[in-house]
């Protein structure tokens, strides 16, 4: 037993090694298999090339920092089992995770019993409300991400009428719902909702029904391939109304399946500013690009953002444990490639950045932000 | 001599200590589980689901013969009592094992609601009708925003206890569901061998002479939806209290058929064929997490490579936990 | 309301051709089987993508297609997945004949699963851009909007299900796959070769599939990996309400499905005040099916169920 417990200790002090190189943990969680599996990767390779950028600096303050990453199959049961995981390996003390709201309801109770902080991706207004004390939300959440296109429907546009459509799925629905109250708060009418099925490929029929109705608008809550669906065969059915989309929508698949005459003038809406905006953002997307051998995805820039936020945690926390970097990551305020981001109390952006981009030849021009 | 012959020539003599060595196991898992770390039991927990799962759909596909692909109904129907009996959502806060009980008879009720209109159906017609019926059942919950909270869900759904003690950790679910497997297992094996498991084997394998020699195949068949529901149901009351959020995701097509599989693959029709099924189909795409895509491709074509090689399943349907022990016991 | 209603046949008649396309396959494959291929969306979903793949080996920017390119690549597509079915049926299928007859099912969806998590390893998960096969035209009819491509995908497909009809009703061929279907141990008796009738069936229910899955992507613009699984389970669901096992009743389920799908978009709000929108659309598709089974147990011009249990007694 002696000699075991001594080769723990020769085990133990071999790992701790030199004080000077520290290592910290992040573990990464999202959808990387299943259909989603293209905006989970592409998401955390933002993050990853921050990272590795760090890494190749030295890391922060001597810290290195590696990452686990895990996917959750966008399955709230798989989400619970990565948190276990994560939350069991001492090593992790910050999370990156949950790309779904879904996925993050059964989460985040978990990552609040075992104290370890996360910046929470999901979008669902709710998950600040809960009360929870170890999460940031990075990003702008739907409130955010739905008021605007509604202001320019009403105000640049001119709009009297929308109609809504969505797919009957926690995002659909929840930033659908938003616009229609915030169009109708400003004075604008919302001719019906229709709701169609998330595998839904053909929408005729739905349009036939919305034809006759002649809305000005027409805001549909829905995630790619579907938006560009409705596009392209909006079109086709002859209906002018100006389509306006959610994020996912920001992307230049968008225009190349829905066919580039069919989503001229089209609005997509954001949390992303445009890739030439600053010389940062620039930057990041030639970085990507050198790194991958792709386009940047359209939620890249937020991972790149999140490692930002990262280092500054690191710089101005008191430690590694996991209350440490919690408080830091509360206090934490940050210059990014996306603009100056700070939390509030609820763990919710205190300013949170949202554009509004319309397409118009084969690119997305910007033409409000927030 | 062939493959089959020399392994016929040794089972005699090493079955006893093959008996011996998966009981081993077994009481070896169990008392380590709760030293394990958190992941590891939950991983388990999701396991014995699964089991659970398992038990109660092989009393409709194993003993009875038709092939039910929209068992995972019965899944969100326990699910969904929990989590509006115990949660903000109406504001009603229910102990534990009254929710059970509820969660257990709406589950046999809508288990005798789908055994009806599918008596006369046969085959793949059933199959159909009942995959039918989960996919109505799944999107009327999403729809029933009011109610169910829709595609949201409900989220802060109360810890669950039991006579005062609380059961929230991974582990307290570990001993929880081993409970719930064990008894539901003893519970199926117990009425595989009733006068109604004889009833439901006639009707499996040959209806109309089931019907001949005085079954009544319309009793026996709605016997068997509705305990195949109540374990469907009990499983999901106690998955939405230990994932404490529920939402229609948890409830698809591929979930239903992911059980089939589980009892196919492991062997239908009995209950150590349904614990092996799960621990491929649930435990290997864990195990390989790491593989994210690689490890789908390789269950699938895995599925393929054990079918063929094992139509009926790797434990056979006689060897069940009966001949366990009686090999146990030397008899 | 006249115009809405011609538009709305119409796309209901577009929709069912190609729903029809692909339920052949599945009542194929039963009629001579009595098994259920699990796999067979996937045919549909390897045809876009085989065609895409010989499309930009031929032409290199896919965008710039011209018609031979596309004719070719849509005949080289639906005859390679043909033989991968055939190929398919030899590796997973035939080693089960005489198994349980869940055993080939749950071997197809193992198929299924590999396939779909092939394409999406090899070509990546998200859904791709897809040429257009015709050029869109729209023509305005009494007020109705229709596309050239509907009226193309609607040719195309009425063209490939008599082709198969007179293969199946005229040949030797058909003569052939007909006596096993009917009994396949009386086949074999007659001295037919039954291996060689079964493998024509896997490889005419893919070709169509893929056909399906070729006029599908160029119809919407797009495929996907797992654009099989949705499809599939329609044009199943609609081979069950025709009577599986019959040719006609595949066609016959897959437009009765159709018009159900887009009336109940157009009509359910209407009918029902508001209390019930299109959401519920697919709750109405499988009450339907199941009321229709509930009358008639082998669907609509399925043939009496009695037969199939004397014979195939054993289920599992």
């Amino acid at each position: 037993m002696r000699k075991f417990t001594a080769t723990l200790l020769l085990g133990a002090s071999l790992f701790a090694g030199p004080a000077m190189a520290e290592q910290t943990t992040i573990g990464l969680s999202a959808p990387l298999s299943g259909p989603q599996a293209y905006f989970g990767t592409t998401w955390h390779n933002g993050f990853k090339l921050y990272i590795d950028k760090l890494n190749a600096e030295g890391g922060v303050n001597g810290v290195t920092i590696a990452y686990e990453q895990e996917d959750d199959k966008a399955d709230p049961r798989e989400g619970t089992l990565v948190a276990q995981k994560f939350c069991d390996n001492a090593q992790v003390v910050l999370g990156l995770v949950n790309f779904n709201s879904g996925v993050a309801q059964s989460t985040l109770p978990i990552y609040e019993d075992c104290t370890l902080p996360t910046m929470t991706f999901g979008s669902n207004p709710s998950l600040t409300k809960q009360g929870y004390k170890f999460m940031v939300r990075p990003v702008a959440n739907d409130l955010a991400g739905a008021l605007l296109p509604a202001e320019y429907a009403l105000g640049k546009l001119g709009a009297k009428t929308a109609l809504i459509v969505n797919d009957k799925q926690v995002f659909g629905q929840g930033i659908s719902e938003i616009f229609a109250k915030n169009f109708q708060d400003g004075g604008g009418k919302v001719l019906d909702t229709i709701a169609v099925a998330p595998s839904d490929v053909d929408f005729a029929a739905v349009l036939a029904q919305i034809k006759p109705k002649k809305p000005d608008v027409i805001y549909l809550g829905a995630v790619m391939p579907q938006l560009a669906l409705f596009a392209k065969q909006m079109h086709e059915q002859g209906i002018t109304a100006t389509l306006i989309v959610p994020d996912g929508g920001y992307t230049p698949d968008f225009i190349k399946q829905a066919g580039e005459p069919n989503v001229q003038g089209a609005l997509v809406a954001i949390q992303v500013p445009p890739m030439d905006a600053s010389p940062a953002i620039a930057d990041f997307a030639k970085l990507y690009k050198a790194k991958y051998g792709e386009d940047a995805g359209p939620y890249s820039i937020y991972g790149y953002v999140q490692g930002q936020i990262l280092e500054q945690v690191l710089k101005t926390t008191k430690g590694l444990t996991r209350e440490d970097i919690n408080a830091a990551l509360h206090a934490v305020k940050v210059k990014t490639a996306v603009g100056e981001l700070e939390f509030d109390d609820t763990g919710e952006l205190k300013v949170a950045p949202s554009y509004l981009y319309k397409v118009e030849g084969s690119a997305f021009q910007l033409v409000g932000s927030k | 001599m062939s493959v089959a012959e020399t392994l016929a020539a040794v089972r005699p003599r090493s079955s006893r200590a093959v008996a011996f060595l998966v009981f081993a196991i077994a009481i070896a898992l169990i008392a380590a589980t709760p030293f394990l770390p958190n992941y590891y039991i939950r991983v388990i927990d999701s396991l014995l689901i699964y089991i659970l799962l398992g038990i109660g759909l092989n009393i409709v596909i194993g003993y009875t013969g038709l092939l039910d692909l929209g068992f995972v109904a019965f899944y969100a129907v326990g699910a969904y009592s929990y989590a509006l009996l115990a949660s903000p959502q109406l504001d009603l806060h229910l102990p534990f094992l009254l929710i059970l009980l509820v969660a257990a008879c709406l589950g046999a009720i809508t288990g005798i609601l789908l055994g009806i209109p599918v008596l006369r159906l046969r085959g793949d017609y059933l199959a159909i009708v009942t995959l039918g019926f989960g996919e109505i059942v799944r999107i009327i919950i999403n729809n029933l925003d009011w109610l169910t909270g829709g595609p949201k869900g409900i989220a802060r759904l109360d810890k669950a206890s039991i006579l005062g003690i609380q059961i929230a950790r991974p582990v307290d679910f570990f001993w929880l569901l081993l409970v719930v497997v064990l008894l539901a297992g003893l519970v199926a094996w117990r009425l595989e061998r009733s006068i109604l498991g004889k009833a439901w084997a006639a009707i499996r394998e040959d209806q109309d002479a089931a019907r001949g020699i005085g079954i009544n195949t319309t009793n026996a068949k709605l016997a068997a939806f509705a305990t195949s529901a109540t374990i469907g149901s009990i499983a999901g009351a106690i998955f939405g209290a230990s994932q404490r959020f529920v939402s229609p995701e948890s409830f698809t097509l591929q979930e239903s058929v992911l059980i089939v599989l589980m009892i196919v693959v492991g062997g239908i029709g009995n209950i150590l064929g349904i614990v092996a099924g799960a621990a491929i189909l649930i435990l290997l795409p864990e195990v390989l997490r790491e593989f994210a895509e690689w490890r789908i491709l390789f269950l699938g074509l895995l599925m393929i490579f054990l079918i063929i090689v094992r139509p009926a399943g790797i434990v056979p349907r006689s060897f069940g936990p009966d001949k366990l022990i009686r090999r146990l016991i030397g008899k | 309301m006249l115009g809405n209603l011609i538009q709305q046949t119409v796309n209901a008649l577009t929709i069912g051709s190609i729903y029809a396309l692909i339920a052949l396959g599945y009542t194929m494959v039963y009629g001579v089987l009595r098994m259920i291929n699990f796999a067979h969306g996937e045919m549909f979903m390897l045809g876009a993508y085989v065609a895409f793949l010989v499309l930009s080996m031929l032409v290199g920017d896919v965008g710039m297609a011209g018609a031979i390119a596309l004719t070719v690549a849509f005949l080289v597509a639906i005859f390679l997945v043909g033989f991968i079915g055939v190929g398919i049926e030899r590796v997973a299928y035939k080693p089960l004949r005489n198994s349980t007859r869940l055993a080939p099912m749950l071997s197809s969806l193992g198929v299924s699963l590999s396939l779909v998590t092939g394409i999406q390893i090899l070509a990546g998960p998200q859904p791709v851009a897809f040429p257009s096969f015709f050029p869109v035209v729209r023509y305005e009819v009494m007020g109705g909007t229709i596309t050239s491509m509907q009226i193309g995908i609607l040719v195309a497909a009425f063209v490939l299900m008599f082709g198969l009809y007179f293969l199946v009703n005229r040949s030797r061929i058909g003569i052939i796959v007909r006596a096993v279907s009917e009994s396949r141990p009386t086949a074999q008796l007659l001295g037919i070769n039954v291996n060689g009738a079964i493998s024509m069936v896997f490889f005419v229910g893919p070709l169509l599939g893929a056909a399906g899955g070729i006029l599908y992507a160029s119809y919407y613009g797009i495929m996907s990996p797992s654009m099989g699984a949705v499809i599939g389970l329609k044009a199943f669901t609609a081979a069950i309400l025709g009577g599986i096992g019959s040719i006609p009743g595949a066609m016959l389920g897959a437009f009765i499905l159709a018009f159900v799908e887009v009336g109940g978009t157009a009509l359910l709000p209407i009918v029902t005040h508001g209390v019930l929108g299109t959401e519920y659309r697919d709750v109405l598709t499988f009450a339907i099916l199941i009321l229709v089974l509930l009358v008639r147990p082998a669907g609509i011009l399925g043939e009496a169920v009695s037969e199939e249990s004397i014979v195939y007694k054993r289920e599992f």
